[in-house]
């Protein structure tokens, strides 16, 4: 979850109701408190396994970041809601009969599960905190996810073709020495980090100390919106730094004001000095 | 502009469009791009190879839709040409002989040139896809807007417009 870079990976695995008790023999356990080789062993234990179905929803390091740092911010609860119901209707559509659903929270348990029981009407559903360690099937989704993107990151080619770069990423936790080093060494004080990297991120923030100034509109009507109460939570997960001191609307682009309508529409300025 | 100068008397400038040197003169087409955002540099980077546009499927009114990543932002765009009969111009302060840049008095324009040329430009919206009601396509439109303000009528433009008005208006 907190890692900062590459996809983000969602999962979800499911099977008969009967299996439930074979499926806790199976020795799934937290993704996290598994090592590496251990959890691609349980994955490719469960693939082959004809009574486990899975699904990945792998949401694109590009992508969570530019809905992070919208106009009309999503934020990383709303993000993640989205693509737990993705991957819930999509099982439910290959025709499986979800009776059951367990899930691991994000943001406030009773609320999602009103959300989601609004939603699939059908089926009951069980969020809590810590389900990757309280209920095998959860555990087993969180191994499906953390193997898929830990592949996905590996395998990753990036996009930018600067001579200085290399895929020595570590595990993408900034906690990792490997990954510190790979997000100072690419650190660009223009474009700030390859698109590899989630620049939602809060944990980017100090590598854009001393990155040059970019001014967004979005950014404008942000503070505006937050000196309104508005988008407080939003705004605090994706002020990156690359904000300005003093943001001016003339910094940004010319506006026509003061010219007559069919200036003001298109923007046109009256230029009386160049610099 | 010429309109406005006569208007703001004490500005003063040249523009020198025709190119320095011709056959070294740049051609900027297909490489001139409008970010919606206020970028605090001034200087070369390493541009192509960290800004990757890509053609998208989508085609919105007549334009298709490029889409790009800047600083963790996604940007919708489209190359447009700039009208038929005008061209872009990358403007520079013309360089006396001593390599002097030169003054620009209080209220002078001062003296440019011509560096390099385009004949399109691709601009970005943050988030929203590219249409006609961008200001930069209505922009476009005070080409036509300022020829019927400001192109001189012809003796002939003026007999046909009071012979037959609804003629000489199309």
């Amino acid at each position: 979850m907190s890692s900062v870079l590459g996809p983000m990976v969602y999962g979800c695995l499911y099977c008969a109701c009967s299996y439930q008790k074979t499926l806790s023999s199976l020795n799934f356990a937290d993704s996290k408190t598994l090592k590496e080789e251990k959890r691609e062993e349980l994955f490719e234990n469960l693939k082959v396994d004809n009574c486990i179905g899975w699904e990945v929803d792998v949401i694109d390091p590009r992508e969570l970041s530019a809905k992070m740092l919208r106009k009309l911010k999503v934020n990383l609860n709303e993000i993640s809601h989205n693509s737990a119901i993705g991957l819930v209707r999509r099982v439910i559509n290959m025709g499986v009969l979800l009776t059951e659903v367990y899930v691991d929270t994000v943001g406030d348990a009773e609320k999602y599960q009103i959300k989601l029981s609004e939603i699939f009407p059908g089926v009951k559903f069980v969020v809590s905190k810590k389900a990757d360690s309280l209920y095998p099937v959860v555990s087993g989704a969180s191994i499906v996810a953390k193997v898929t993107r830990d592949r996905a990151l590996r395998d990753w080619v990036p996009d930018e073709t600067a001579d200085n770069m290399h895929t020595n990423f570590g595990s993408g936790y900034p906690g990792d020495p490997e990954t510190k080093a790979w997000l100072e060494h690419h650190k660009h004080s223009l474009f700030g980090f390859p698109t590899l990297v989630r620049f939602s991120w809060g944990t980017c923030t100090p590598y854009f100390k001393d990155s040059v100034e970019v001014l967004w509109e979005a950014d404008k009507e942000d503070e505006e919106g937050s000196r309104n109460g508005n988008g407080k939570r939003q705004l605090k997960l994706s002020n990156v730094g690359f904000t300005g001191y003093k943001r001016k609307t003339e910094d940004i682009e010319s506006s026509g004001k003061g010219r007559c309508k069919f200036f003001q529409a298109r923007r046109l300025e009256l230029v009386s000095s160049f610099l | 502009m010429n309109e406005e100068t006569t208007k703001n008397a004490g500005i003063r400038g040249t523009i020198d469009l025709a190119p320095r040197d011709p056959p070294s003169i740049s051609d900027l087409t297909d490489r001139v791009h409008l970010l919606p955002c206020s970028i605090k540099l001034d200087g070369p980077s390493e541009i192509s190879h960290y800004f990757k546009p890509r053609d998208t499927e989508v085609v919105v009114d007549g334009l298709s839709v490029k889409e790009a990543y800047f600083r963790g932002r996604k940007l919708l765009g489209a190359t447009v040409p700039i009208p038929e009969g005008f061209k872009g111009y990358v403007l520079d302060k013309k360089k006396l002989k001593k390599g002097k840049i030169t003054e620009s008095l209080e209220g002078d324009f001062g003296q440019w040139e011509s560096r390099a040329e385009f004949g399109n430009i691709t601009y970005w919206n943050h988030d929203t896809h590219p249409s006609a009601d961008d200001p930069l396509l209505r922009c476009f439109h005070w080409f036509s807007v300022a020829d019927a303000l400001h192109k001189p009528i012809t003796t002939e433009e003026l007999a046909s417009y009071s012979t037959a008005s609804e003629k000489a208006q199309t």
